[in-house]
């Protein structure tokens, strides 16, 4: 499946910004099931400096900096991606055996998600959810997608109950939020059972309803989770937010511990007053594909 | 534990003989007296108070630092293998940083856990990410470890100092300290100086410098970190600037200092502040400044240590260090760790478990956490203890109960032997790793002893190593020193210092005024029986002092004796607005300190400490000498203001702050005198009364220090023109406006252009001035018009204030706070994302 993405941020400042500092992961990853065709970002002003590296994870970053005045700031992201996610395994082992494939020595680079983070560490109300669909000896894939389906059936999607640094035991309470939620939820899950996990964000498309053309900019970033099946199995991606796992509708930008390694856009300004930010986000087939 | 052998002791070896490199401190102890030691041992601590050094001790109260007079004595032998020793400790973790930093192959064969990596705050993910080829190959460049010596005479290294080597100011406070107050037992003995390692250092520092270019500067949190005095002693024997982050500006991957004559780049920062904390763009919650990593990546900027490096100083990796040696140096640790143990390993944790009265219980990542010691632990507590470990054996590492040397201290009843943390410090010369001849001891209590904690109560100890009297090559020949750079800092005054100095001015001319008003005041209440007059004189100067905030609304001086007392002294007790006003000093010449020089830091810093103490005493209220104490206090406070105003025209500043401490006080007796005379011409409503106005002039004239002057020209005729003339518009007047305008114009001269818009606002204020006086000598009726003047005065010192906020913008504006942005918007529903 081929898709073009466009995202687009654009902040206004009640007062100009002199020097301004940016970090952007926006632009798509590339992976074995993830072709880039193109992807490229613009910026308005373009700042005096920009700097475009791989981070620790292995996302691509860019950097930007500004230091001259301006009231306001686009970021506009566009790439084509060619998308097509392996299908995942039909059977799977037990699931302790993945916790202890994860400590032992043939863990490799998943062994730093098995670890806390800020926004997603391993929590008593979490981990007592997850339980329930880790049962002993259960396939690991079988589990993932229990508790995958129970996140989305047992909480409501409801946008402007959460912000970003609402602790995952209050989304427990509170049995609402939105896909960062659920993913560090899951992710915060899985990581108190001993497992691997980490932080998806990248775009989901939107379906159009039948006969009608999809309104411009009704997406928005998107969120979701990586679990580890072993070093044999590698990683699987589920989307507790809709219940399902990740196959051809989704686009990745980068993945990590939590949002805080892998934010879409973040930054730091002086002076600038009070800001206000306006995002548009297109994920469409690409008719040209 | 109980079958322990005995401690070594560093003195006496074990038939009771002195050690041979002991001996020649030893005759002059004896020789010195016990007596004499514990009179040494009080001025030791005294020095230290004076200087305003407290304890470095984390997350407790400030204690006095102490140092011992006796000092631990090394022989160069000693001090060679330790030298060899952690010359390789630090090789190994330079590599082991380059390597977690880097490839990360050290994780990935399990040489270390990832526990110690991925599960470890100190591991900043940002710093993984590749730099230019220009970017700095070298994490660390100084180093420090706490040593003890076990009974078997091998140092053994407790704690690795990786992230900022801190301590090293102390050791050279404490030389030079004991140098100056016990010279004696220095007088027989050759010891190896410590400046040729500080020289050595900050030549190594400024070679860093990318194509040589930019300053080197060491960049601290501020006066409200509690190692600031180390900050300040340390810039200053390194010759380098102390900033804070406020300070840096980066602009197209360059670090500059905002000073007042621009932006100047900075190449080298030796870092005095947390690594997490660097840059607020990829290291959350810090001051900045923001890029600071991406310039560190680009090679632009050498950070000095590497702000990852605290990740080395985990207690748990000392447990893997000797493998690691093998694997990467293929060599064998020279100097080993204290036997650790990883509790993260099933065996490691069974073993511990047995005995764990054997062990001292440490944070597997956090070098900063308080070790806990079994063995002083209730039954249940260590079953708690016990208990938390075995849920998150992860966290822990256990390390090896130790019984570390002995050396005398000079303690109340005598000499008294206590254990001993020896800390080393060590700094790259750019070829190779070179130890300071000397160090930071400290004695502990048994109980930290055994802990290998450091110690709670601060008493520490200057380190001395002999000469190595055979191998007199071990010493640099003369010739082999590349000549002196010239250096210069004139100039590179930062933005932030210069608005110190301005504010430190202001306030003591404040302190001053606030005296000056409370000199004449005091007088006058205490007569008694005061003629109608001087009860009037009262009512103005009580005017003047709450114009001036020095006097509150509620304290009047005519409702008996005691009220009386008490309306007097209220301002110099506790929370009163003089003592305030001298803590404002206080805090501001403690900002100051690493820009004033020794002697003028040192009288300050006395006098605050003298004042402040004579306000403790005062009596009571009811004290009928309560009065005369706040009478000898003013005059306290003004000889105080005296002598620092004295010393700044000769030598305060280092680096050009003087200019803006003048411009402070100048402003600042400007807005005083317009303030005063405003309130002593006020008028109540109705016909000008010629006595209250003439009464005021008299006032105005004795706060100007100038009835003399007014005498002496126009004897005692009391006219308005004249009196003002010598107030506002007289240039030959130190304590006058005018003097004061001109003073204030020639220092604008010397930091601005020709024809400056700054310079030509201050002629206007003159003019403005003269034209005052001009008007009340043409009026028919110079009292009258006189009366009339409070409006025009109160209008010139707003005009004043402006122009020091328009010098204030223009030479101290700081940046604004640096601030995150929100990041990307909640999303919103998904409609139809099945």
């Amino acid at each position: 499946m081929r898709y073009r993405v466009r995202h687009v941020s654009r902040y206004e400042y009640g007062s100009p910004v002199e020097l301004a500092a940016h970090i952007l992961h926006l632009r798509p990853r590339p992976l074995p099931w993830q072709q880039i065709v193109s992807g490229e970002i613009v910026a308005e002003p373009s700042g005096s400096r920009r700097r475009d590296a791989e981070d620790h994870f292995g996302n691509v970053v860019t950097w930007l900096f500004l230091d001259r005045p301006h009231a306001d700031f686009i970021i506009t992201a566009e790439s084509v991606v060619e998308v097509s996610y392996p299908l995942p395994p039909k059977v799977t082992p037990a699931w302790e055996s993945i916790v202890e494939a994860a400590h032992g020595p043939d863990a490799g680079p998943a062994a730093e998600f098995r670890f806390d983070s800020p926004m997603a560490p391993s929590v008593a109300e979490t981990r007592d959810f997850a339980a329930i669909s880790f049962v002993k000896d259960r396939p690991v894939l079988d589990a993932l997608c229990d508790l995958n389906r129970r996140i989305y059936k047992e909480f409501r999607f409801r946008s402007g109950v959460t912000t970003i640094s609402t602790p995952v035991s209050q989304v427990m309470k509170r049995r609402e939020g939105v896909c960062q939620d659920f993913s560090h939820l899951m992710v915060s899950a899985l990581r108190g059972l001993g497992l691997p996990a980490r932080y998806n964000s990248g775009y989901i498309r939107t379906k159009p309803p039948p006969g009608q053309k999809r309104r411009q900019g009704s997406d928005q970033s998107h969120a979701w989770v990586g679990a580890w099946m072993g070093p044999e199995l590698g990683w699987v991606d589920l989307d507790p937010t809709n219940g399902i796992v990740v196959h051809e509708e989704h686009v990745l930008l980068g993945w990590g511990r939590d949002y805080g390694d892998v934010s879409p856009v973040q930054g730091v300004i002086l002076g600038g007053g009070a800001n206000h930010l306006t995002v548009s986000v297109d994920l469409e087939p690409d008719e040209v594909g | 534990m109980t079958d322990n052998p005995p401690p070594l002791d560093e003195m006496v070896d074990g038939d009771s003989h002195v050690r041979p490199h002991w001996r020649g401190v030893f005759g002059t102890l004896f020789s010195l007296g016990h007596d004499t030691l514990a009179e040494r041992a009080q001025l030791l601590e005294r020095a230290f108070v004076e200087e305003g050094i407290t304890s470095m001790l984390p997350g407790e109260q400030q204690v006095n630092w102490r140092c011992d007079p006796i000092p631990l004595i090394l022989s160069a032998e000693e001090f060679a293998a330790l030298e060899t020793g952690l010359a390789q400790r630090a090789r190994l973790i330079d590599a082991i940083l380059a390597d977690i930093y880097g490839p990360g192959t050290l994780v990935k064969s399990g040489a270390i856990p990832p526990d110690l990596v991925y599960g470890n705050p100190a591991f900043l993910r940002p710093c993984t990410i590749a730099g230019s080829d220009e970017a700095p190959v070298r994490h660390l460049h100084v180093y420090a470890a706490d040593l003890m010596r076990g009974a078997d005479g091998i140092w053994r290294v407790l704690a690795d100092r990786s992230d900022q080597a801190r301590g090293l100011a102390y050791a050279l406070e404490n030389r030079r300290n004991l140098s100056r107050i016990v010279p004696e037992i220095f007088q027989n003995q050759q010891i190896e100086p410590l400046r040729p390692f500080m020289e050595t250092t900050a030549e190594a520092l400024r070679a860093l410098a990318p194509d040589g270019e930019g300053g080197t500067a060491l960049l601290s949190g501020g006066h409200s970190d509690p190692l600031w005095f180390e900050h300040v002693l340390l810039a200053r024997e390194l010759s380098i600037g102390l900033v804070e982050p406020g300070d840096l500006t980066i602009r197209g991957g360059i670090v500059y200092l905002k000073t007042l004559r621009g932006l100047e780049r900075i190449s080298v920062l030796l870092r005095r502040q947390v690594g997490s904390r660097m840059d607020p763009l990829e290291l959350s919650h810090s001051p900045g400044p923001p890029g600071l990593l991406d310039a560190m990546r680009a090679g632009t900027v050498h950070i000095v240590n590497h702000p990852g490096s605290a990740l080395a100083e985990s207690p748990g990796l000392a447990a893997f260090l000797p493998g690691i040696a093998r694997k990467i140096l293929g060599e064998d640790l020279i100097t080993p760790s204290q036997a650790t143990l990883w509790l993260g390993d099933g065996a490691n944790l069974r073993t511990v478990l047995r005995d764990l009265e054997g062990w001292v219980i440490q944070h597997a990542t956090d070098g900063s956490s308080v070790p806990v010691l079994p063995t002083h632990l209730t039954a249940d507590k260590r079953a708690e203890l016990a208990a938390k470990v075995v849920a998150k054996p992860a966290d822990y590492a256990a390390m090896m109960a130790p019984t570390p040397s002995v050396a005398p201290c000079a303690m109340e009843g005598g000499l008294e032997p206590r254990p001993i943390v020896l800390r080393m410090f060590l700094a790259h010369d750019g070829t190779t790793w070179r130890a300071m001849p000397g160090g930071l001891a400290r004695a502990l209590s048994h109980e930290d002893a055994i802990a290998g904690r450091l110690p709670r109560d601060a008493l520490s100890k200057d380190v001395w190593v002999l000469p190595d009297e055979f191998a007199a090559t071990r010493f640099v020949p003369a010739m082999d020193s590349r000549p002196l750079a010239i250096r210069r800092t004139a100039g590179d005054l930062p933005s932030r210092v210069a608005d110190n100095f301005y504010w430190l001015g202001r306030y003591l001319e404040r302190l001053e005024e606030a005296a000056r008003l409370r000199r004449a005041l005091i007088p006058r209440v205490t007569r008694p029986s005061a003629s109608p007059h001087e009860r009037a004189d009262v009512e103005l100067l009580s005017a003047c002092l709450r114009a001036a905030g020095v006097l509150r609304a509620e304290d009047t001086f005519d409702h008996g004796t005691v009220a009386r007392n008490a309306a007097v002294l209220n301002a110099f007790r506790v929370d009163g607005p003089m003592r305030r006003q001298l803590a404002r000093v206080a805090n501001l010449a403690a900002q100051l300190r690493d820009r004033l020089t020794g002697e003028v830091h040192t009288i300050l810093t006395r006098s605050l400490h003298n004042l402040s103490e004579a306000m403790r005493k005062l009596p009571a209220d009811t004290d009928p000498r309560a009065v005369e104490h706040a009478s000898v206090l003013t005059t306290d406070i003004l000889q105080f203001s005296a002598a620092i105003a004295g010393l700044a025209a000769e030598n305060m500043v280092r680096g050009g702050g003087r200019l803006f401490f003048d411009f402070g006080r100048r402003v600042q007796r400007a807005h005083a005198l317009l303030e005063q005379l405003g309130q002593l011409l006020a008028q109540p409503p109705g016909p000008v009364q010629t006595g209250r106005v003439e009464a005021g002039l008299q006032l105005a004239l004795e706060l100007r220090d100038s009835v003399i002057t007014y005498r002496a020209r126009y004897l005692a005729v009391m006219q308005a023109a004249p009196a003002l003339d010598l107030i506002l518009a007289d240039e030959g007047n130190p304590r006058g406006l005018a003097f004061q305008l001109l003073a204030m114009r020639d220092l604008l001269r010397q930091i601005t252009e020709e024809g400056d818009s700054l310079v030509a606002s201050v002629d206007q204020a003159l003019r403005d001035a003269r034209a005052l006086v001009a008007d009340v000598l043409r009026a028919p009726n110079q009292m009258a018009a006189a009366a009339r003047l409070t409006e025009p005065l109160a209008e010139l010192e707003s005009f004043i204030e402006m122009i020091a906020e328009r010098v204030s913008r223009r030479f101290f504006t700081l940046l604004p706070v640096a601030r995150s942005l929100t990041t990307d918007a909640e999303p919103a529903e998904l409609p139809g994302a099945a």
